[in-house]
């Protein structure tokens, strides 16, 4: 006898469910984001049960569906206008390219302290409030290069963007990084 | 004078622009160059490489420290029951 609809989709939810999570766990960088995304595949494979095709492995047929859904999410979030960002880009520099002098880089003093500067709770923190204050394009797109076995030219045509684009916007976003990092922690 | 050393050996802002991109793609042996006489110059591009640098690993570690363990069955348990909320199921 043939397996009902709703025994396969159980099924598959036991079994695939772990890899999916990690796989979009690890292109999202973002726990909730990935929960969402995993069961809105298993929505979507409800929906479009009937298309799917024995032949083929339910776990690839799934993982197409997911990744359609990250890079979905991904072009919705970069297609967004940039326009305000740049003024925000110019505010580090004078006009001639010299860095404006309440922008410049302070030497940080850090020596022996660097080494375990990353491993510092605080600093940490202090990392993480600056990631979080950006705009959410830059940071989506810093945190897309972290993605794995994907180099920048791959990124770009996936989000539809040009790579120069892309490079501007991960500098402007390191730039700004930076400054919210030297100003609440080293000056703190 | 000012203008001849920007086109010569870059200005800050080009300098920060070359440092950003050489995290992921080579330089050309000029850029290269040009990148590392305006840093003997200039103390404040010496010091965002080094402090870019340290960011970069920094945001990947943060990108690392999310693959938390979750309780995967939780999650099964939320897939399921939002399937039974859709119509179709």
């Amino acid at each position: 006898m043939k397996k009902s609809k709703i025994s396969h989709l159980n099924e598959w939810v036991q079994l695939y469910t772990d890899d999916l999570y990690s796989w979009a766990k690890y292109k999202l960088s973002d726990v909730e984001l990935a929960k969402d995304l995993v069961q809105d595949t298993f929505v979507t494979a409800v929906e479009k049960y009937e298309g799917f095709k024995a032949e083929s492995s339910p776990k690839t047929w799934l993982f197409s569906i997911l990744n359609h859904k990250i890079i979905d999410y991904y072009r919705k979030k970069v297609k967004q206008p940039i326009s305000k960002d740049i003024e925000s880009f110019s505010g580090f520099f004078e006009k001639n390219g010299d860095w404006l002098e309440n922008r410049k880089p302070k030497n940080w003093q850090l020596d022996e302290r660097e080494k375990h500067l990353l491993d510092d709770i605080n600093f940490q923190k202090v990392l993480k409030k600056c990631l979080d204050s950006l705009p959410e394009k830059w940071g989506t797109c810093v945190k897309l290069k972290y993605l794995a076995a994907k180099n920048g030219e791959q990124i770009c045509q996936e989000l539809d963007i040009s790579p120069s684009n892309f490079w501007q916007i991960v500098y402007r976003a390191k730039l700004q990084l930076r400054d919210c990092v030297e100003k609440n922690w080293f000056n703190s | 004078m000012k203008k001849l050393m920007h086109l010569l050996f870059l200005s800050c802002l080009k300098a920060t622009e070359l440092i950003e991109k050489k995290f992921h793609i080579p330089l050309s042996i000029k850029e290269n160059l040009q990148l590392k006489i305006h840093k003997l110059m200039c103390d404040a591009c010496s010091a965002y490489e080094k402090q870019s640098t340290i960011l970069e690993k920094g945001i990947e570690l943060h990108h690392k420290k999310q693959f938390d363990n979750q309780d995967i069955e939780q999650v099964k348990k939320q897939i399921i029951s939002k399937l039974k909320q859709t119509g179709n199921y």
